[in-house]
């Protein structure tokens, strides 16, 4: 008892390992394995999914969309935010994108650049609600969220008239119809990649080096972590939370815009779709809800999975009411094999 | 009776309480006293089951307990007044009162019945209360009389005070007192934590004295001791002194940081102090002094309403933490290292280089490998037991979370540096070498202000020593390390400030 009293508190405990998450247990890996499994299960049960023309080529547009929106997600979700206004700050762009040209006359690039301005200022106006109320961010986007959807209604209906601009800026047409495979050099003609495949790639580039090699990108990042910590540590976390919405409010746009060229319109229903899957692609992906680690890779597997189910199911010919019902159960099951599987490597790792 | 026998608790990293006994007697009052972190607060939440030992037994009348809880060992008799209100200021006074026992009658709440086991407590206590307001109306004292008649209901046996007196006037002090005397003569055994010796020696009859968790007196009569006699128990005479580098200040060197006359938001008044180049400042006070407050006035993080800061002769106004540290070059090493301090999920090159990411950028661009190889440098210097730079900060020891977190501000080439109670809840090895680690600093000139509430560690390192209490400094000693005389004249400094303050 008395040598027990005698002895100095433990020295420091020999550093553990760091934590190395086995391949197999890697969501990227999980992710990729269940995406190819689900293209062999659909083209085995419908030959068509790997018609080019009728599922590939558009299944390719429509991951470009969804991987813009998740990204635009993935922007505020670093910090541990959400931006549930990502498809109203997409409609308000489009809008703008639409009044530009119909009004102004705009051409293509500038109506883009007016949009995405837009969105930027949007997503920014939250941030700044955001830091300076503290209010939670979910609420915040909620709010605003409604209040776009009203402003829209009466936008369109006061300068159009209806719900749609009747015209679009030249070369949005192409973006919608065209493949890489209708532009030739002599005799070689490009892959049957949609034309709005390399925004989206882009897209994810940038939103890639932002997090893992930029200043900001990790500040940002830092903040999501834990905010005090990063104040103390000298970061304007204010200012790093309005930027990281105005990412999300830019790359919202992107995605109206993106989405638009593919439905062929700017349109005030435009984006009413997105929220959900906006969570899905970076959420299946490993992104933490918590914020302070992001995966872009991830959130591009993440849009690919969810938009092969969807692709898949409607070529089943499910009725739309069941294919939501399969889909959301397909993903419920997803996320649990995906965090049974994380368990199971944590408790493997803690053994070793 | 209530009586605990060879109690240990240990956290992860400290051993809190080493082998602590005492015995709480009906009729008594029994005063618990000791320093900042020698084991009081442990020792209560222990009586009262908010943590369970990891050795020893508790045994209430002969019979050995197990508290599954707080509620348990209430209901067991044991009732218990902890430093931070409890109180849901909403409530009227007999709802809280009667907060974990309400009364009902099928399934409804007995109002009748809440109102009249509130009114006995508080007749117990022979004060005159509404049961019926809010406790939003009621005065500090008021409430602090609520929070024992709250500790009361449920025949309670034992009573444990925590501080009760921390934030009451004098008159008020000795109502409270009244009122304890009162429950003593009618058979409750009564223990009583507080720092303020004079109301101690009034209404205690023994005392159990703690230091490093390990009680120096036990259940002794206090009729046996001088407040002297007590101070030097609860210190220690046999200090072994911090073994340090020598250094010599240059008195004539503009001050690094100089407050003269600041006044806060928060309250502080009439601040002033100096902190050279090469100078360790001491800055020491009970919890609750404000001393965090002012480091983080300084920063810019709380309002500084008048009075002037010079940063190397000077005037500064500090806005941001950002402009603190790129401008001015002061770090803060906060006493919250795992809230403030670090960002536990990231990895330890990342927890060092958050400062210095505007240094290491181009074109707003940090490669990982830059990152890294400052982190790997900082590790070495510090002596930081890393496996990998990329090893995520919260899974190293306490101490080397501690180093850490001071890496990031010597990487950012600081000169002037807060550390906030740097050796909180470190074990006794690591704690040595990061005094030699904070000695060293100054020796290789930068200026420090060195926040603490370990006594032994404040004049160990300090060169000077300024005590700091109620949002006051109350006095400034130059420090010649002679611990015994020093700590003395420390404490005396702080309770002669809470006697005029009493008054």
């Amino acid at each position: 008892m008395t040598a027990q009293l005698e002895t100095p508190a433990p020295p420091d405990a020999p550093p553990r390992t760091p934590h190395r998450v086995p391949l197999w247990a890697n969501p990227r890996v999980g992710l990729v394995v269940l995406l190819i499994a689900l293209v062999v299960l659909f083209s085995v049960l419908r030959p068509a999914f790997l018609n080019t023309r009728l599922t590939l080529t558009p299944l390719q547009s429509d991951i470009s969309v969804y991987l813009v929106v998740g990204l635009a997600q993935l922007s505020v979700l670093s910090l541990g935010h959400m931006n549930m206004a990502v498809g109203r700050m997409a409609a308000t762009s489009a809008f703008t994108m639409g009044l530009v040209h119909d009004k102004l006359g705009a051409g293509l690039v500038l109506s883009l650049i007016a949009g995405l301005a837009v969105g930027a200022l949007l997503g920014a106006l939250a941030g700044l609600i955001i830091s300076r109320t503290g209010v939670n961010s979910f609420v915040v986007t909620l709010a605003m969220d409604f209040a776009l959807a009203g402003l829209i209604t009466i936008l369109y209906s006061g300068v159009t008239g209806g719900v749609a601009f009747p015209a679009m800026p030249a070369g949005m047409s192409e973006l919608r119809s065209d493949t890489f495979a209708d532009y030739c050099i002599g005799d070689v003609c490009g892959p049957r990649v949609p034309l709005v495949v390399p925004f989206a790639i882009l897209a994810a580039l940038l939103v890639g080096l932002l997090f893992r090699l930029s200043r900001l990108g990790r500040e940002i990042l830092m903040t999501g972590a834990n905010q005090r910590a990063a104040e103390l540590s000298g970061i304007p976390t204010k200012d790093r939370i309005v930027q990281a919405h105005a990412v999300s409010g830019l790359l919202a746009a992107l995605g109206g815009f993106l989405l638009a060229a593919n439905n062929g319109a700017f349109s005030a229903s435009l984006g009413d779709s997105f929220l959900l899957p906006s969570f899905l692609a970076p959420v299946l992906g490993g992104t933490l809800l918590a914020g302070g680690a992001v995966s872009v890779l991830g959130t591009v597997l993440g849009a690919a999975l969810t938009q092969v189910i969807y692709k898949g199911l409607n070529l089943l010919q499910f009725q739309l009411d069941r294919l939501q019902l399969y889909i959301g159960l397909v993903l419920l099951a997803a996320l649990s094999l995906d965090r049974a599987r994380h368990v199971l490597a944590e408790r493997r790792g803690n053994r070793a | 009776m209530l009586v605990a026998e060879n109690l240990v608790k240990t956290f992860p990293g400290v051993r809190a309480l080493d082998g602590v006994s005492l015995s709480l007697r009906p009729g008594s009052v029994h005063a618990l006293l000791g320093e900042n972190g020698a084991g009081k607060s442990t020792l209560v939440k222990l009586l009262t089951g908010v943590y369970r030992p990891d050795g020893g037994r508790i045994t209430l009348d002969g019979e050995e307990r197990h508290f599954a809880g707080p509620l348990d060992a209430q209901r067991a008799g044991i009732g218990v007044v902890h430093q931070e209100r409890n109180l849901i200021p909403a409530f009227s006074v007999a709802e809280n009162i009667v907060l974990h026992h309400l009364p009902s009658r099928g399934g409804r709440l007995d109002k009748r019945r809440m109102r009249a086991e509130a009114v006995r407590c508080l007749e117990l206590l022979e004060v005159d209360l509404d049961p019926d307001i809010p406790v939003s109306r009621l005065s500090v004292a008021q409430a602090q009389l609520v929070e024992i008649a709250k500790a009361l209901s449920l025949d309670t046996k034992v009573l444990l005070l925590d501080e009760p007196t921390a934030s009451l006037t004098g008159d008020e002090a000795d109502r409270l007192y009244t009122v304890v005397r009162r429950l003593r003569d009618a058979g409750h055994a009564v223990a009583l934590v507080s720092h303020k010796l004079e109301e101690v020696f009034a209404v205690a009859d023994t005392v159990t004295v703690l230091r490093d968790g390990r009680s120096v007196a036990q259940d002794a009569p206090l009729t046996g001791y001088t407040q002297a006699q007590v101070v030097d128990l609860m210190v220690g005479r046999a200090f072994a002194s911090i073994a340090l580098p020598d250094r010599t200040v240059d008195g004539e060197v503009t001050p690094a940081l100089q407050l003269s006359d600041v006044s806060t938001a928060l309250g502080h008044r009439g601040i002033s102090l100096t902190v050279r180049p090469g100078e360790i400042l001491g800055l020491y006070g009970l919890v609750g002094a404000g001393r965090s407050e002012l480091a983080k006035a300084v920063l810019g993080l709380e309002r500084i309403t008048s009075g002037t800061v010079r940063i190397h002769g000077r005037p500064a106004r500090i806005r941001t933490v950002g402009e603190a540290l790129h401008r001015y070059r002061i770090g803060y090493v906060t006493e919250d290292r795992k809230g403030e301090g670090l960002f536990l999920d990231q990895p330890v090159s990342r927890n060092i280089a958050v400062t210095v990411w505007r240094r290491l950028a181009r074109a707003g661009l940090v490669r990982d490998r830059s990152e890294r190889e400052l982190a790997g440098t900082y590790a070495d210097r510090l002596g930081i037991r890393i496996s990998s730079p990329r090893q995520p900060a919260g899974q190293l020891s306490g101490g080397n979370q501690q180093k850490v977190s001071l890496a990031k501000w010597l990487a950012a080439e600081c000169d002037i540096l807060i550390v906030d109670e740097p050796t909180v809840g470190i074990d006794v090895r690591t704690k040595a070498a990061f005094h030699e680690l904070i000695a060293g600093l100054a020796a290789d000139g930068l200026a420090l202000l060195l926040i603490s509430s370990d006594l032994p560690e404040t004049v160990g390192l300090a060169d000077r020593i300024a005590v700091m209490n109620g949002l006051r400094i109350v006095g400034e000693l130059a420090n010649d390390h002679d611990y015994p005389r020093m700590s003395q004249q420390i404490i005396r400094l702080i309770h002669a400030a809470e006697t005029v303050s009493a008054a």
